[in-house]
């Protein structure tokens, strides 16, 4: 491929690049932000419902917690609670259906334990400066927060205060951590999802799966969550961006968060950038594959265009140059007929004129001699003159064989003198053609002519005529010299000629060409150097 | 039997005087005329059997002396003998009836030949309207 065409490919390859891949870049841009808005919203419709469940499911656990200890409290006694092995009976049957207790502990109204069953030793514990112990005291039923106390682990506890003063006591449970942190735990989303309860300190009850510890503190400031449920886009000092649902248990004090990775999904991102990638590989591999059959075919087409040119530019050339033939044959003719008319004179006046002059003899050779040379002179300005002719041909059905044989029989005294094998090899079931017998008798009696003139004596020449799908081909061909390649090109040229001066003025080919063009044919050559030359004329069986 | 008589008309004065020298000498009556315009003022005062005629002269040129020649004697033959041929020039002549159209230059035994065979045209033209005559 030329460089014009190279430049003109790889120009075509951006535009067309651009004006593909900028509306599929943009379209993905579109289908990906709208994808990823359609799943945050998702997303968030369902993170605010699993707040919802989970709030109620963590308020229930609770509440049947406190209603299990509230029937305990009502349907046993201080002594029978305060016994040890009732107490572990207790707990246990507590723990049957559900292990969700821990310990169980009772406490007299000045904070005392009375009785503990559990892995802790607590038993005659003072608790009267705990502050879930004064809170019970005054509320009744109280769920405390998450702190240390005597043991030294984190925990929390429910108790619920029976009697009245002097005579009141406190039925106090620790509530399974391990349980509870599960509950509040499968609220989680995926595996970069968390879920935790803050206190209103913004102290963790439960523990978190990422960046720290039950009772550490958070980074959120649980008195902004507002009322109820609200799911809100937050980043983290990590930079991570999260959505983040928060709900208030029914306790209050407590703010349940559940939280999940808040950026573009990764599927839709990977989906979107593979259909990306894909088009982009499409297009790019199709827009190259079209380009490159578009330049090859433009310049094919190029090439065809140009021959086409050329060979107009050469019809021109021939046209121009018979013209000028024209001029200078009409120029010629007249004085030349002087001349020759002239010396024709001279000639008739001789006998008497110069009888008995010793230059006689000379004088008449000479007359003679202008006589011969202005018969010349007049063969080249007639042959000039009929290359200038540009008489339209006179279509008629034809028998190509005939008009060879009858060319042939022109030249057959000529190659017999010269002992020249001349061989006809006509197909004898050639169709009639349509074209211009005269003149394509002149192109084919041209031909031989000049086939006899390329051999030597003795040499051989062949003529052949067959069908080639919808043309005729005729072929004279000979085992003359050859033409050399470096005048091949210009053999069909106006006054090209390898004979010697006085023999041809190089018309013969370039007349035969510009006829064999003119009755819609072609004349081509076929030479190698040294082994002769093959003359084809091609001819169109042209529908009538 | 009278001889051929011929005119010649061309601008080429030497090839008019040598041709006409030349007929002569062929026992041909010949004359000779430098233009269109002294060809049509000869033939007015003189009848000849075959007018020879160039086509390219000054003034009036050899076509209209071919067509003044067919309207006013048609019984004279006329051959076209001229240097400028051209495909339409020579058919021109023909349509016009020239009873040959030769490109210069001719040997004269060719011409001969042509003038001797124009005359014999026009001695039997003449034979046909006498036998049809009055």
């Amino acid at each position: 491929m030329g460089l014009t065409y190279s430049k003109l490919a790889r120009r075509l390859v951006s535009i067309s690049l651009v004006i593909a891949l900028v509306p599929l870049y943009i379209f993905g841009a579109a289908i990906y932000y709208y994808l990823n808005s359609v799943q945050e919203k998702a997303h968030i419709e369902a993170l605010r419902t699993l707040a919802m469940n989970r709030t109620n499911a963590i308020g229930l656990f609770l509440a049947e917690r406190t209603g299990m200890l509230e029937v305990l409290a009502e349907t046993s006694s201080l002594e029978q609670l305060s016994d040890p092995h009732n107490l572990e009976r207790i707990l246990e049957l507590l723990n049957r259906r559900s292990r969700s207790f821990l310990d169980v502990g009772i406490i007299d109204g000045q904070g005392l334990q009375l009785a503990y069953v559990g892995p802790y030793a607590l038993e005659h514990r003072d608790y009267s400066e705990a502050s879930w112990f004064q809170q019970t005291k005054m509320r009744g039923v109280y769920t405390s927060d998450v702190f240390l106390g005597y043991r030294g682990v984190p925990h929390f506890v429910v108790s619920l205060k029976k009697g009245n003063r002097p005579d009141s006591w406190i039925l106090r449970a620790t509530i399974d951590s391990e349980i509870f942190t599960k509950l509040v735990r499968s609220a989680q989303l995926g595996p970069s999802g968390d879920s935790y309860i803050l206190n209103r300190e913004g102290l963790y009850q439960t523990p978190p799966r990422f960046g720290g510890d039950i009772l550490d503190k958070s980074d959120l400031d649980p008195n902004s969550a507002p009322r109820g449920i609200t799911v809100a886009a937050r980043t983290t000092p990590d930079g991570r961006r999260l959505l983040s649902a928060y709900s208030w248990l029914p306790k209050e004090d407590w703010l349940l968060v559940i939280e999940d990775e808040g950026g573009p999904h990764s599927l839709t991102r990977n989906v979107v950038l593979s259909i990306l990638g894909l088009g982009t590989v499409v297009i790019v591999l199709s827009i190259l594959m079209l380009v490159r059959l578009m330049t090859k075919r433009l310049e094919a087409q190029d090439k065809r265009r140009a021959a086409i040119d050329a060979q107009l530019a050469h019809s021109a050339r021939l046209v121009s140059l018979g013209r000028m033939a024209a001029g200078v044959a009409h120029e010629i003719n007249n004085p030349l007929a002087a001349i020759g008319e002239m010396a024709g004179l001279m000639e008739d006046l001789m006998d008497e004129a110069v009888n008995g002059s010793p230059h006689a003899a000379l004088f008449r050779e000479n007359v003679m001699k202008i006589q011969h040379h202005v018969d010349r002179a007049r063969s080249v300005t007639h042959r000039l003159l009929g290359f200038a002719r540009r008489m339209e041909p006179h279509w008629d059905k034809v028998n190509v064989n005939k008009i060879i044989s009858e060319a042939y029989s022109f030249l057959e005294k000529e190659a017999g003198f010269r002992r020249i094998e001349v061989t006809l090899d006509l197909d004898p079931d050639l169709p009639l053609l349509k074209s211009d017998q005269s003149q394509l008798q002149q192109v084919i009696l041209n031909l031989i002519d000049n086939a006899l003139d390329a051999v030597d004596d003795g040499g051989h020449v062949r003529v052949e005529s067959r069908l080639d799908k919808d043309r005729i081909l005729v072929r004279v061909s000979d085992d003359g010299h050859g033409v050399p390649k470096d005048i091949q090109d210009r053999i069909f040229d106006p006054f090209f000629t390898t004979k010697a001066p006085g023999e041809g003025v190089g018309l013969g080919l370039s007349i035969s060409h510009s006829i064999t063009q003119k009755l819609g044919g072609d004349l081509m050559l076929e030479s190698e150097p040294g082994n002769g030359a093959a003359f084809t004329v091609h001819l169109p069986l042209v529908a009538d | 039997m009278a001889p051929i008589s011929v005119l010649v008309v061309d601008d080429e004065v030497d090839f008019l005087t040598s041709i006409v020298h030349r007929l002569k000498l062929r026992k041909i009556e010949a004359y000779g005329a430098p233009s269109g315009d002294e060809a049509l003022v000869f033939l007015k005062n003189r009848a000849v059997d075959v007018v020879v005629l160039d086509v390219k002269m000054p003034g009036l040129d050899g076509l209209a002396v071919l067509q003044h020649i067919k309207e006013n004697a048609p019984e004279i033959e006329v051959i076209v003998l001229t240097g400028h041929a051209s495909v339409e020039s020579s058919l021109e002549g023909m349509k016009l009836g020239a009873f040959e159209y030769i490109i210069k230059p001719v040997r004269l035994d060719e011409l001969m030949t042509r003038i001797v065979a124009a005359y014999e045209r026009a001695v039997e033209r003449r034979t046909d309207r006498h036998a049809a005559g009055p």
